[in-house]
């Protein structure tokens, strides 16, 4: 233990006739005197230093997590968007369709389908279940397919086969003077 | 866990013989101004890497982005405020120690290499102070930055194309704002603590002067 070499050892010379303040607390002489601790009150202050540094690091982390943490966040609202006339809805199969709208100034366009099939109508988002990259309808296999991991979902967005946990999420639609209209959340 | 840790670490051997030395008798309140100019610099770093969460450094943005932080985040004008008024002190308490270095003669060999490094510490002390003064963005901060950067022209010959490498264009514009913001919180920063931590190399291994 070489670096043990250099800490200093308590001194029998008082610290005035070496002309050096030492600052490891057992070597102060008034150790050996007194009926109270010599170092009593450098313990006491050092206990009172070493909380008052807690509490103003604990403080910082409060401080340094409200600072970081979103001062509003906009909970996505579900709105209505007329897409088509009614008429177009279709009886059976799939019809593509996009969705334009428009976001913080952003226009963003989404790929729905609208899908008709027994006797109920209603729409499917195009993003796969399993990481969100948009299926396309196949009229060869009657599937939507993944085109990233080759999930399949069948027409009323049932998983198939594939990874995705979920099947393709419906997207409310409506039919209101006409139109048909169809809910996302924005 | 906190003791098995800085046990394992090893960090108060490595330090031992240093926070537990024998100074000389005429120590004083004065020796710690350094440190407290230290202590500025760790709260600049601290709220510096707070605030570059929200400031966007760009020549439309950046105002907007300074409005944002003292106005709409959470706690933005205090650290905001913290991270400006630490900067002016910072600038402060370094001169102070200085003055106390020059009045104490602590800059006499062996130390003089100390002393170096200590004045070179106000190079990105300085340059740190500059760059950070034109990041809001507003009326005072360009116009600062143009008369700063304009005192380059005054060195013959280069001094035109000194201007030109500060402000990465002809005028100061949305390039310099850039080209200051990485000077301020990378280049700067890493060059201030590299400085700092020869300055505090020597401070151990020379010990602290005996004074006048």
């Amino acid at each position: 233990m070489s670096s043990m070499g250099r800490i200093i050892k308590p001194q029998t010379a008082s610290p005035q006739q070496t002309g050096e303040r030492i600052l490891d607390s057992s070597a102060h002489p008034a150790a050996e005197e007194g009926h109270i601790p010599a170092n009593a009150r450098r313990e006491f202050l050092k206990s009172v230093i070493k909380k008052g540094f807690t509490l103003l690091a604990v403080l910082f982390g409060f401080v340094t997590l409200r600072f970081l943490y979103p001062a509003k966040i906009k909970e996505p609202e579900l709105r209505y968007y007329a897409l088509l006339p009614e008429e177009e809805l279709p009886r059976e199969g799939i019809k593509k369709a996009e969705l334009t709208y428009k976001k913080n100034d952003k226009t963003i366009t989404l790929r729905i389908f609208l899908v008709g099939h027994g006797d109920r109508q209603f729409a499917l988002s195009s993003s796969c279940s399993h990481l969100g990259c948009l299926v396309s309808w196949s009229y060869h296999k009657n599937l939507f397919i993944c085109p990233c991991h080759g999930g399949t979902y069948d027409i009323e967005g049932n998983v198939v086969s594939g990874p995705p946990p979920l099947p393709l999420s419906r997207l409310p639609l409506k039919v209101q003077d006409g139109k048909a209209f169809v809910g996302i959340r924005v | 866990m906190f003791n098995w840790a800085i046990s394992r670490f090893n960090l108060k051997a490595a330090h031992r013989t240093f926070l537990q030395r024998r100074l000389p008798l005429n120590i004083t309140y004065l020796h710690c101004l350094g440190g407290i100019a230290f202590t500025l610099y760790l709260v600049l770093l601290l709220t510096g890497m707070l605030l570059s969460v929200y400031y966007v450094p760009s020549e439309a943005e950046a105002f907007q982005s300074v409005l944002n932080i003292t106005r709409e985040v959470p706690l933005g004008f205090l650290i905001r405020g913290l991270h400006k008024w630490s900067a002016h002190l910072f600038i402060v308490f370094l001169l102070l120690h200085m003055i106390r270095v020059v009045l104490h003669r602590a800059y006499r060999p062996p130390r003089e290499l100390n002393w170096m490094a200590g004045t070179a510490l106000l190079i990105p002390s300085f340059a740190s102070g500059f760059t950070g003064y034109l990041l809001p963005w507003d009326q005072k901060a360009y116009w600062a930055t143009v008369v700063g950067t304009n005192m380059a022209t005054t060195i013959p010959v280069v001094g035109k194309y000194l201007l030109y490498f500060l402000r990465g264009e002809a005028d100061v514009n949305g390039m310099t704002l850039v080209r200051f913001y990485s000077l301020h919180i990378i280049w700067l920063p890493l060059l201030t603590g590299l400085l700092l931590w020869a300055h505090f190399h020597m401070v151990k291994r020379q010990g602290i002067s005996g004074g006048l």
